[in-house]
C-alpha cells in the first residue's frame, strides 16, 4: 500500500513542475498561437540562477532559519533571471517575425532553444552537470502508510500557491484582464486602448517567472542541473498543455499532472500483470501512448472547448 | 459515422505500429547476456589474430614527435574521471625521448560513450599516433576495438573494466590490439558479492545499473557472485539512461524491496542524484550503498555531499603501493596539486603510458635521423613487457587481461567524514 502512495506521491511531484511549465507554454500560445519551445531553456537559466544564489549562501553549510530565506532569494533570483531572459527573446526573437506567416517564428523559438541549451552546456559547463547543493531538510513527515518528504510539501504547496495565485491575477488584476482581451481578438483588444505589446510582454514574463519557478524545485528535488535539462521537461510540459488543451489554464494544471501519475503510476500498474516486466525507461513510452490515444477521442485536449479562446 | 470511422482506422494502425516497434525493441533488448565470461584470463587469441590486424610501419621525419594518442572523456560526465587520466597518462612522456625524438601526446575526447570512442578512434589514426592509452570507458572500447584493429594501433586501457572487453562476443577471439592495466569486473563483481555478504551481512541486494558496456558487465559479474554465495536479488534490477535525474520510482521500488545492500554500477554523474534521493528516504537512511570504480571520485563528494557519507566502493587497484607509486605520486602531485590517490586510475595510466614509452624504445629504430616503427613488433613488445609500475606488476596475459600480482587486485573503500578511506 504504502508502495502505491509513494509512487503517487512523486506523481504528483512530477506532476506539479510538468504544471508551472505548461502554463508559461498554454499562456503563451493563448495570446499569440505560438509555441515557445525556448520555454524549457528558460527554466532552465531560472534552475542556474537559483543554484548562483544558493552556492554563494554556501551551499549545503545553511543551516536554521537561513534555510528559508536563501531558498526565498533564490527563488525572487530564478523568477527574475527567467523573466528577464523571456522579455529579451520575446523582444529579440518573436516580435520581429509578429507578422511573418506562422512557421517563422515557430522555427525562431526552436532555434533559440537549441542555442541556450548548447550555449550554457558547451560554452559554459564543458558539457558537465552541476549539482544543486542539498539545504532543503531531508526530515520526512508519516501519516498512516504514507510518507512525504518536507521538500515533496513544500514543492506541492508552492506549485499550487503560484497556481492559485496566478488565476487570481488573470482573472482580477488590470493587466491580467489586459492579457485576456488581447487573447480573446489582437485587433479589438489594440482599439479598445490596450497596449498589445505590452500585454504581450507581461504574458511572456508570468510564464517564465513559473518556470523560474519551476527551474529552483526541479533543482532542489532531482539535484542535476545541466543546460540540456529544459529539453525533456519543456516536451513534456508542452504535451501537458495539448493534453489539458492548450490556451487553457485549468487544462496546464491537470494535463500535468496528468501525465505525472501516468509517468510514474502507469508503469507500476502495468508491471502489476503477471509476466510484464517493464524497465524504468518505458515511463516516457507509456506517458506519449497515452498522450496520442487521449489526443485521437479528444483531438482538443481534457479542456478543448476553449482552444484559443480564454488564456 | 465516417469521422468516427477514420479516427478507429487511424487508432488501429497506430496499435499495429505500436506492436511492431514493441517487437523491435524487445528483439534488440536483451543484448548483454553474452559478456559473462573472460574468467579464463589466460585464453588466448591465435595467431590468425594478428593477421586480423593492420599493422604498418610508421616513419617519423627527423625532428618531428613521437605521438602517442589519449582517448579519453575530457568534457561531459565522465571529465571528473578522464581529466586526471589523460594528465597521468602525459607525465610518462615527461623528458623521455625515442633516439633524439620527442613524445607528443594527442588527446582525443572520447564522451565516454560509443560514438565518441569511434570518432576518437578515427581522428587518432589520422593524426598518425604509433598508440594509445584509453578508451577510458567500456562503451567507447568496445565500439572502437574492431577499428584500431583494423588500423594496426595497440591501445593501453588504463580504466575499461567490462569483462567483454578482453572476451568479445566473435569467433576470432580477443583483439590482439586491447590490453588493459586494470582489472576485469569479473574479478571486481566478485569482491564486491563477497563483500557484501561476509562485511556487510547482506542476504538480499536490489541492482540498479547504467545501461551501458560497463554498467551491465558490472552487473552480471555482481549479480552471478552474490547469487552464487547463496545471496538473492530482490525485485527486478533496474536500469537508466546516461543523464538521468529522477530515481524516485526506481526508489519507491527500493523501499518496497527492504533489500540488505543497494547495489550501483554505473558512473558519478548519475551515481551524485541517486544517493541523494534515496537518502532522502527515512527508511533507506542506512542502508548500505555499494558500488564500483565509476563512481569513486572527488565530484561525487563535492556533488553527493552528506549523502555520500558511509557509501562503499570497490576499485580494481591493488591497496599495496611502492616505491614506483611514490615517484609517480610525487610528479603527480607536483602537476595537479593533488594527491595521486585522489585520482582513481591515474596510476594505470601512468603505467599504461610508460609501457607504450618502454616499448618504443626496444623497438624503434634509427633510420639516418628519421625514425622507423614496425606497429607490429611495437604491439609484441608491449605484449611481452613486465613491469612493475604504480599500480602494482603489469603483466599481460594473451588476450590483453593484466594478470597483476597480487592476489585480490580489488580494494575497497568508504566515505567517512567526507573523504575516500580504504577499508583494509
Amino acid at each position: 500500500m504504502s508502495f502505491w502512495l509513494d509512487q503517487l506521491v512523486n506523481g504528483l511531484t512530477t506532476g506539479s513542475i510538468y504544471a508551472l511549465i505548461a502554463l508559461g507554454y498554454t499562456m503563451v500560445y493563448g495570446v499569440l498561437q505560438l509555441i515557445n519551445f525556448a520555454h524549457g531553456e528558460v527554466f532552465m537559466l531560472g534552475s542556474f540562477a537559483g543554484f548562483g544564489v544558493i552556492v554563494a549562501a554556501g551551499g549545503a553549510d545553511v543551516s536554521g532559519p537561513m534555510v528559508a530565506l536563501v531558498i526565498l532569494l533564490a527563488l525572487v533570483a530564478a523568477g527574475a533571471a527567467s523573466a528577464a531572459s523571456a522579455t529579451a527573446i520575446e523582444r529579440l526573437a518573436y516580435r520581429p517575425l509578429r507578422n511573418a506567416p506562422r512557421l517563422a517564428p515557430l522555427i525562431s523559438a526552436i532555434g533559440v532553444s537549441v542555442f541556450l541549451s548548447h550555449l550554457v552546456d558547451d560554452g559554459f559547463l564543458n558539457g558537465e552537470g552541476r549539482y544543486y547543493p542539498q539545504v532543503f531538510p531531508a526530515d520526512t513527515i508519516e501519516i498512516g502508510a504514507l510518507t512525504i518528504s518536507y521538500l515533496q510539501v513544500f514543492l506541492m504547496a508552492s506549485s499550487v500557491a503560484m497556481m492559485l495565485g496566478l488565476s487570481y491575477f488573470i482573472r482580477s488584476t488590470r493587466t491580467g484582464k489586459s492579457i485576456r482581451a488581447v487573447s480573446e481578438n489582437r485587433e479589438n483588444a489594440s482599439l479598445m486602448g490596450i497596449d498589445v505589446n505590452r500585454a504581450i510582454v507581461a504574458t511572456f514574463i508570468i510564464g517564465a517567472i513559473m518556470a523560474g519557478f519551476a527551474g529552483v524545485l526541479y533543482g532542489l528535488f532531482y539535484s542535476t542541473i545541466r543546460g540540456s535539462m529544459g529539453f525533456l521537461p519543456g516536451i513534456k510540459a508542452f504535451t501537458a498543455a495539448v493534453l489539458g488543451g492548450i490556451g487553457s489554464i485549468p487544462g496546464a494544471v491537470v494535463g500535468g499532472y496528468c501525465l505525472g501519475l501516468t509517468e510514474t503510476v502507469g508503469r507500476e500498474l502495468l508491471n502489476e500483470i503477471p509476466g510484464v516486466n517493464l524497465p524504468n525507461e518505458w515511463r516516457d513510452v507509456i506517458a506519449f501512448g497515452l498522450l496520442v490515444v487521449i489526443l485521437i477521442f479528444r483531438p482538443t485536449g481534457i479542456f478543448g472547448e476553449r482552444v484559443s479562446k480564454r488564456a | 459515422m465516417t469521422k468516427r470511422g477514420r479516427a478507429s482506422a487511424w487508432l488501429w494502425t497506430l496499435l499495429a505500429l505500436l506492436a511492431i516497434v514493441a517487437v523491435g525493441v524487445a528483439a534488440c533488448g536483451d543484448d548483454d547476456d553474452d559478456d559473462d565470461g573472460g574468467d579464463d584470463a589466460t585464453k588466448g587469441f591465435s595467431e590468425a589474430g594478428y593477421k586480423l590486424a593492420g599493422f604498418k610501419e610508421v616513419t617519423i621525419d627527423s625532428g618531428a614527435a613521437v605521438k602517442i594518442g589519449i582517448s579519453s572523456a575530457l568534457s561531459g560526465d565522465v571529465k571528473g574521471l578522464g581529466e586526471p587520466i589523460a594528465i597521468a597518462a602525459e607525465l610518462a612522456g615527461d623528458g623521455v625521448t625515442i633516439k633524439g625524438h620527442k613524445i607528443e601526446f594527442v588527446r582525443e575526447d572520447d564522451l565516454c560513450s560509443p560514438d565518441g570512442g569511434t570518432a576518437a578512434a578515427d581522428r587518432l589514426a589520422k593524426a598518425g599516433v604509433v598508440a594509445v592509452v584509453g578508451p577510458i570507458c567500456s562503451g567507447a572500447t568496445v565500439a572502437s576495438q574492431p577499428q584500431y584493429e583494423k588500423a594496426g594501433l595497440t591501445t593501453i586501457s588504463p580504466s575499461a573494466t567490462a569483462p567483454g572487453n578482453t572476451n568479445p562476443p566473435r569467433s576470432e577471439g580477443p583483439y590482439v590490439t586491447f590490453f588493459r592495466t586494470t582489472f576485469s569486473d569479473a574479478i571486481q563483481g566478485p569482491t564486491q558479492a563477497k563483500f557484501a555478504k561476509e562485511k556487510l551481512n547482506a542476504k538480499t541486494a536490489y541492482i540498479v545499473f547504467d545501461t551501458d558496456a560497463y554498467g551491465t558487465g558490472l552487473r552480471d559479474a555482481f549479480k552471478k557472485a552474490f547469487e552464487d554465495g547463496g545471496g538473492k536479488i530482490v525485485g527486478k534490477p533496474e536500469g537508466f539512461a546516461k543523464k538521468t535525474t529522477d530515481f524516485k520510482s526506481i526508489i519507491a521500488n527500493i523501499k518496497k524491496e527492504k533489500p540488505d545492500v543497494v547495489y550501483f554500477s554505473g558512473f558519478y554523474a548519475e551515481a551524485t542524484p541517486f544517493l541523494q534521493q534515496l537518502r532522502a528516504e527515512a527508511e533507506l537512511k542506512n542502508t548500505p550503498f555499494l558500488t564500483g570504480d565509476g563512481p569513486k571520485n572527488d565530484e561525487l563528494l563535492k556533488g553527493a555531499g552528506a549523502a555520500a557519507e558511509g557509501a562503499y566502493f570497490s576499485l580494481p587497484t591493488p591497496s599495496q603501493k611502492g616505491a614506483a607509486f611514490d615517484a609517480f605520486s610525487k610528479k603527480y602531485e607536483a602537476k595537479t596539486k593533488k594527491p595521486a590517490e585522489s585520482g582513481t586510475y591515474v596510476a594505470e595510466s601512468f603505467d599504461a603510458a610508460t609501457v607504450i614509452v618502454k616499448a618504443l624504445e626496444k623497438v624503434a629504430t634509427d633510420d639516418g635521423g628519421k625514425l622507423k616503427i614496425d606497429l607490429k613488433k611495437l604491439n609484441e613488445a608491449i605484449r611481452d613487457t613486465v613491469l612493475d609500475g604504480a599500480s602494482g606488476k603489469i603483466d599481460f596475459a594473451n588476450n590483453g587481461d593484466n594478470l597483476g600480482g597480487a592476489e585480490t587486485p580489488v580494494s575497497l573503500w568508504q566515505v567517512k567524514d567526507g573523504k575516500f578511506v580504504e577499508i583494509k
